[in-house]
C-alpha cells in the first residue's frame, strides 16, 4: 500500500490508418512482448502478475466480451482479468484503487482499439445513442462535437483559424513522435480551406481514423525497484460524469471535466495547475477541444480560449507536445496515449520532445459526445 | 384452403393493399416473392412509392423469396407464431437478399384479425349463458317465480328461467307451466329487443311477440332481478399498438486474419489442416492462435493434422443459430462435433459439423474407448474459410 502507483515501464505500437495484416491480437502481443522483457516480470502467482486490466470495445472489434479475444496474448489466463470498457484512462483510475487499496500490487495494464476494422466509425459512435430518439437524429461523436465546437467557439472567441493554428501544430508535433500516425504536413492556409465535415468542424478539425494497442506495467511503490530505476508515479485521479442528454447540459461549459481536475488536483496536492504541472496532454478528439480542455484543467482562462492561443498558450504550457489524439490515436485510448507521453517526459524519454526538468504532468481523456465523461490523472517524475 | 386461428393465407395477401404504407416504400424498387408450401406462389412488386401483387408460377427475378407453409405464415402474420422461432428452427426462410426483405417489414401496417359479427345464435348463447351471473339475489327475496323462452325462427331455441330460495337456474327447454311466458316469432327480435336496437311495445303490436302468464312479473320484476346485458360487441376497447422499435444493427466489418490464422485459413485451400505448437510444453492449438495461452510464447511451429481423425465430442442441435454471415437458417437438428485429428493428442480437438444422415451413427470417444473414424469432406471451390471444409463423414 501507498499513496501514489508507479508507472513500470510502457510499450506501444505506432499509430497507423490501417494494420490489414494483423489481428488486434498480433497489435496487442507486440506491447506485451517487450514490457515482460523489459522489467523481466513474472506470471508467478505469488510474486508475479496475478491481476490484468485490458481496455477495449465490443463495438470496435464486433465482438461481445471482447477481451475473451485477447486473454492469450496478454497472458491474462487462470488470473484476473477485468475489462474497461470506458476511458482507458480510468483503467489507470481502476489500476490505482486495486493497487492503493491493496488488493494487488502488480497489474498489467492492455489496450487496443482497430478502428478500421469497421466500415464506419461513426456508425459505431452513433450506436452509443440511445434508439428511440439520439441515433434515428444521426447523432454521433463527431456532429455532437460540432455542436459543442459552435456554442464553444462563440463563447470563447475561438475562430476558424484558432482552430487551423491548433491542427497544423498537433501534425507538426505527430512527426516528432516515433509512435504517431503518419499525416499530411499541412499549412494554416490548407486547414482554412479544407473541406467542412459538420460545420465549424473540417476534416481536418477531427482525428483521424486510427490503429493501436499499448500495454503498461503499474505495480505498487514498495514493489517498484524490482522492475525499474526510475518509476514514475501516478499521484492523483479523478473522474466525473455529466448528463446523458445533450438538452440537459451546457456543453460549452467544461462542466464535467472542471470537476473531474478538481478532485485529481487535491488528491495529488496541486495548488494553482499553471505553476505546479509542466506538461498536459489533452485529448483534442476535435480540435477545438484543444483550448477547451485547456480551460477545463485550468491553463486557460474560462472564456478566453482564443486569446490563449494567441497568446502561445499551447507553448507555455507545453500541451500536446505528443501531437495529442487530434494527430491519430483510437477512441477509448485517448487517455492512455496522454498517460505513455506523460511518462516518457517525467523519465526523460521524449527525445525531440523533451520538457527539460519535468516533474509534474496532466493526462486528460474523455468519453462520450462533447465530453461527457471527463478523467484526469496527475504523474509526478 | 385452410384455415389457421381463422385466417385463410389468402386473407394476408388480400389485404395487402389495404394495410401498404407508401411511406414505408420510399426506397424501395424490388420484386419479393412469397411460396407458401401447397398454397401458392405470390409475387410482390413495390416501385415508385407502390405496390402491385399477383399470383404466380414461379418466382424468378425475385431479390428475395420468403417460403413459410400456411401455419407458419398466417401465424407470423398474425402473431400467433413467434417469427425468430419460426426464423431459428427453420421453418420460415428467405433466399436471397436478406437484408431487402428486411424492408418488406416496414411496407405493410400489421394484420389485424377482423372482429366477426355475433350471430343470432351466439347472442342468444351469450345472452342465456349470462342469466346466471347478473341475477341479483338480494332482489328474489321470497320470490318463486319461472320465467319461459320461447323464440322462434331457424336460430331459436326454448329456456326457462327459475328462481326458488334466492337461486336462480336455467334449462333449456319449458318445463312445467312458467309463471310467464315469452313468445318470439323470430329469436332475431329478442335478440334485437335485448340490445335496445327495437322497442317491446313495437313488436307486441305488431304481432310478432306475445306474454302469457303473469305479464307484470316479466315487465317489472325482471328488470330488478337481473343486471342488464350487455353486448359483447358494443364499445370493446380497441387494440392498443405496443410500440416496438424494431431495427436491424448492421456494422460491416473486415477482419484481418493475421499471419497464424491466415496460415491455418490458407491451409484449407490446399486441403490441408494446419495446427500450431508450443516450443515450450509441445502442445498443439486448433485452429491455431498467435499464442500458446499457458506457457505465454509465441507458437510459430506450423504442423499439418489430420485429416481424418475420431469424435470427440458431439451434440444434436435443433434450435439453430443462423448463420451470422450470410442470415441464412441452417436446418435443424444438425449434427456438432470436435475432432481430434490424426496428430493430436488429449483436448487438442477440432469442431466441425458431421454429415446430416450419419448423425445417429457417430459414436462419441472417450479415453479407452474409441470415437467413430471421420474425414472431411472438401468443398470444389475453396476459398481460405471453414466452410472449405463442407463436413466430416464417416471414414468408412
Amino acid at each position: 500500500m501507498g499513496k501514489r502507483l508507479a508507472v513500470c515501464a510502457v510499450a506501444q505500437i505506432k499509430n497507423h490508418p490501417d494494420y490489414h495484416d494483423w489481428r488486434f491480437q498480433n497489435m496487442l502481443l507486440e506491447c506485451f512482448e517487450p514490457i515482460v522483457e523489459e522489467t523481466k516480470v513474472t506470471f508467478d502467482m505469488d510474486k508475479g502478475i496475478r491481476t490484468i486490466i485490458t481496455c477495449s470495445d465490443d463495438m470496435f472489434d464486433a465482438r461481445t466480451i471482447s477481451d475473451n479475444g485477447i486473454t492469450d496474448v496478454v497472458g491474462a489466463h487462470f488470473r484476473g482479468e477485468e475489462k474497461m470498457a470506458q476511458e482507458s484512462i480510468n483503467g489507470l483510475g481502476y489500476a490505482m484503487a486495486c493497487i492503493l487499496s491493496g488488493h494487488d500490487d502488480v497489474i498489467l495494464f492492455m489496450g487496443h482499439c482497430k478502428e478500421s476494422q469497421g466500415e464506419s466509425r461513426r456508425m459505431i459512435s452513433n450506436l452509443a445513442y440511445d434508439p428511440f430518439y439520439c441515433r434515428p437524429l444521426g447523432m454521433d461523436y463527431h456532429n455532437v462535437d460540432a455542436l459543442q465546437a459552435r456554442a464553444y467557439m462563440e463563447k470563447s472567441k475561438v475562430t476558424d483559424e484558432h482552430l487551423a493554428k491548433v491542427v497544423v501544430r498537433s501534425r507538426a508535433n505527430g512527426k516528432k513522435n516515433p509512435y504517431g500516425r503518419e499525416n499530411k504536413i499541412v499549412s494554416e492556409k490548407d486547414v482554412l480551406n479544407s473541406p467542412m465535415y459538420s460545420d465549424p468542424l473540417r476534416e481536418m478539425h477531427i482525428y483521424p481514423v486510427t490503429d493501436w494497442a499499448y500495454g503498461m506495467l503499474l505495480c505498487s511503490e514498495k514493489r517498484a525497484k524490482e522492475f525499474t530505476k526510475k518509476p514514475v508515479w501516478i499521484t492523483g485521479y479523478g473522474s466525473c460524469m455529466d448528463r446523458y442528454f445533450l438538452g440537459d447540459r451546457d456543453i460549452a461549459s467544461n462542466f464535467s471535466l472542471k470537476n473531474a481536475a478538481k478532485r485529481a488536483y487535491a488528491m495529488a496536492g496541486i495548488k494553482d495547475p499553471r505553476k505546479d504541472v509542466q506538461v498536459f496532454e489533452l485529448s483534442d478528439q476535435a480540435a477545438h477541444q484543444l483550448p477547451m480542455w485547456a480551460e477545463g484543467v485550468g491553463i486557460a482562462e474560462e472564456g478566453r480560449g482564443g486569446q490563449w492561443i494567441d497568446d502561445g498558450g499551447m507553448e507555455r504550457f507545453n500541451v500536446n507536445l505528443s501531437g495529442g489524439q487530434l494527430n491519430g490515436n483510437p477512441l477509448l485510448l485517448g487517455g492512455a496515449a496522454r498517460a505513455l507521453e506523460c511518462y516518457y517526459q517525467l523519465s526523460g524519454q521524449a527525445g525531440k520532445r523533451q520538457v527539460k526538468g519535468a516533474k509534474r504532468a496532466v493526462a486528460q481523456a474523455a468519453t462520450g459526445g462533447a465530453g461527457q465523461h471527463q478523467a484526469v490523472i496527475v504523474m509526478e517524475a | 384452403m385452410a384455415e389457421y386461428w381463422g385466417v385463410k393465407v389468402e386473407d394476408i395477401f388480400n389485404t395487402m393493399k389495404d394495410r401498404f404504407r407508401p411511406e414505408g416504400a420510399k426506397d424501395v424498387d424490388a420484386v419479393f416473392g412469397y411460396d407458401i408450401a401447397g398454397e401458392g406462389k405470390w409475387k410482390l412488386t413495390v416501385k415508385n412509392n407502390a405496390m402491385t401483387l399477383e399470383k404466380a408460377d414461379q418466382l424468378s427475378g425475385c431479390i428475395a423469396t420468403m417460403s413459410a407453409d400456411g401455419e407458419t405464415f398466417v401465424g407470423v402474420n398474425t402473431g400467433k407464431v413467434d417469427a425468430t422461432n419460426a426464423f431459428m428452427s427453420g421453418k420460415f426462410k428467405v433466399e436471397g437478399d436478406m437484408g431487402a426483405f428486411g424492408k418488406t417489414g416496414k411496407l405493410f401496417r400489421k394484420f389485424v384479425l377482423a372482429k366477426k359479427e355475433m350471430t343470432t345464435k351466439e347472442y342468444l348463447a351469450d345472452m342465456f349463458a349470462t342469466i346466471v351471473p347478473r341475477f341479483k339475489a338480494r332482489e328474489a327475496e321470497g320470490l318463486e317465480a319461472s320465467f319461459g323462452f320461447d323464440l322462434g325462427g331457424p336460430d331459436g331455441g326454448k329456456w326457462t328461467v327459475f328462481i326458488k330460495d334466492k337461486v336462480c337456474t336455467v334449462t333449456e327447454t319449458i318445463e312445467g307451466k312458467p309463471t310467464v311466458t315469452l313468445e318470439f316469432n323470430d329469436a332475431r327480435d329478442y335478440v334485437d329487443f335485448i340490445l335496445g336496437k327495437i322497442d317491446a311495445q313495437s313488436i307486441l303490436a305488431a304481432g310478432k311477440a306475445s306474454a302469457k302468464g303473469d305479464i307484470n312479473m316479466m315487465a317489472s320484476k325482471w328488470p330488478i332481478l337481473f343486471e342488464k346485458y350487455k353486448d359483447p360487441m358494443a364499445g370493446a376497447v380497441q387494440e392498443q399498438e405496443l410500440l416496438v422499435l424494431k431495427k436491424t444493427i448492421s456494422l460491416n466489418e473486415k477482419f484481418s486474419t493475421g499471419p497464424i490464422m491466415g496460415k491455418f485459413l490458407k491451409g484449407l485451400k490446399e486441403k490441408k489442416i494446419f495446427a500450431n505448437r508450443c516450443p515450450e510444453c509441445g502442445r498443439l492449438q486448433l485452429p491455431p492462435r498467435e499464442v500458446c495461452a499457458e506457457c505465454r510464447v509465441r507458437a510459430g511451429e506450423f504442423v499439418e493434422v489430420g485429416p481424418k481423425g475420431e469424435v470427440r465430442y458431439m451434440d444434436v442441435v435443433y434450435y439453430a443459430m443462423p448463420d451470422p454471415l450470410t442470415g441464412v437458417a441452417r436446418e435443424t437438428p444438425y449434427g456438432s462435433i470436435f475432432i481430434r485429428l490424426d496428430g493430436c493428442k488429449g483436448n487438442e480437438t477440432l469442431p466441425h459439423f458431421i454429415r446430416k444422415d450419419q448423425i445417429e451413427k457417430i459414436q462419441r470417444g472417450w479415453n479407452e474407448k474409441k470415437g467413430t473414424r471421420v474425414r472431411p469432406v472438401w468443398e470444389e471451390k475453396r476459398i481460405g474459410d471453414i466452410w472449405d471444409i463442407k463436413y466430416f463423414e464417416i471414414d468408412e
